[in-house]
């Protein structure tokens, strides 16, 4: 039985590419990664959003009346649904002059219970450190 | 951690690479980020060769934009696809493109 | 010997990464490792049969088939992303499989070492 953490970093902005969104559905994807592996083996992601990245966090985005996808809103509420650990770097958030209420912190309104973390990049420093690998996008 | 970065552009990679922290940092130049090894802005040489003591250049990068290794920075080690693989492998612990 | 799991999602043409990572696979390949490689997003294409070699277009099919020849090397697509880009089973490489994107996850977990070149 073995855990594999993987660290998804998130510096890339919304929509212009699919960067984000790739992110943030394969870290989804880590739940059903233990078809291929054996009993008691599993990876855990953890995401990470920092300098321009933290952007993908703001709440009300109408992607999918605008563009008929899904938001990125939408992908971060169903991280949070499934109990992924979420960063959301402090500074940079300061830097572009966002506040909590602007983000998307939790998942509530479909049942979701974990929250999404506001941290000093230190932090979020220490969970890559934490993990097996790093994939930034 | 031991974390090598592949520097793979000319512009935006300083605010990234600034903030990353680790035991042992190695930057790595590909692609159009072999511009910082050999290209002095403004007479200046790129603020990213002060980020770290490991530094190595992709030969075949820098050869495919005009330059030779005689015009690079004495503290960058150029590498070929063959040494990139020993880096990611015994040098660093992670790896990661920016 | 290691495993090395390269995942990339840069366009076929354009950027050069893709044939960044091929060239690194390559060389890990011949250093005696075992490459798994992951596409996805725009990098898909690369999975696609069929690609005619022109000299400003980089053109990877052959260098892939040596790779898939040595035995060391698989390569996946993702399935969706491919789907959507409007390209089906048939259309794909001899080599490649396709897969959801649990797969670049479970190749990961017995990976020595990752990169992930996630531009576009």
């Amino acid at each position: 039985m073995a855990t594999v953490k993987l660290g998804f970093i998130v510096k890339s902005l919304p929509y212009k590419t699919e960067a984000s969104r790739l992110a943030l559905t394969h870290a989804i994807a880590s739940q059903t990664v233990e078809i291929y592996l054996e009993d008691g083996d599993m990876v855990e992601p953890v995401v990470a959003f920092i300098g321009d990245g933290v952007l993908n966090c703001l709440k009300n985005q109408k992607a999918m009346n605008m563009y008929g996808v899904t938001s990125l809103e939408q992908h971060l509420k169903n991280s949070l649904l499934l109990d992924m650990r979420v960063l959301i770097c402090k500074e940079d958030m300061e830097k572009l002059g966002l506040s909590e209420d602007a983000l998307i912190m939790d998942a509530e309104d479909i049942g979701g219970e974990t929250k999404a973390n506001i941290a000093p990049f230190s932090e979020i420093m220490k969970e890559m450190d934490s993990t097996n690998h790093l994939l930034f996008f | 951690m031991r974390l090598g970065v592949i520097v793979s552009d000319f512009r935006n990679m300083d605010e990234t690479l600034s903030r990353l922290k680790a035991d042992k940092l190695g930057v790595i130049f590909v692609s159009n980020g072999v511009y910082h090894t050999a290209t002095k802005e403004g007479g200046k040489k790129s603020p990213l060769l002060e980020k770290s003591p490991n530094m190595y250049v992709l030969t075949e990068d820098l050869q495919s934009r005009g330059f030779s290794e005689v015009q690079i920075d004495s503290r960058v080690k150029p590498v070929t696809y063959s040494d990139l693989v020993d880096v990611i492998f015994n040098d660093y612990d992670k790896t990661i493109w920016i | 010997m290691g495993k090395l799991t390269i995942g990339v999602f840069s366009s076929l043409v354009g950027s050069l990464s893709l044939d960044f990572a091929v060239k690194l696979a390559d060389a890990a390949i011949k250093k005696g490792h075992k490459v798994d490689m992951w596409v996805s997003g725009n990098a898909t294409m690369l999975s696609k049969k069929g690609q005619r070699a022109f000299k400003d277009y980089s053109a990877l099919e052959k260098k892939l088939h040596e790779m898939f020849a040595s035995g060391s090397f698989q390569a996946t697509a993702c399935e969706a992303c491919a789907e959507a880009r409007g390209f089906h089973k048939e259309d794909t490489m001899e080599g490649w499989k396709r897969h959801s994107m649990d797969w670049y996850l479970a190749s990961t977990f017995s990976a020595d070492r990752v990169l992930h070149i996630g531009g576009d």
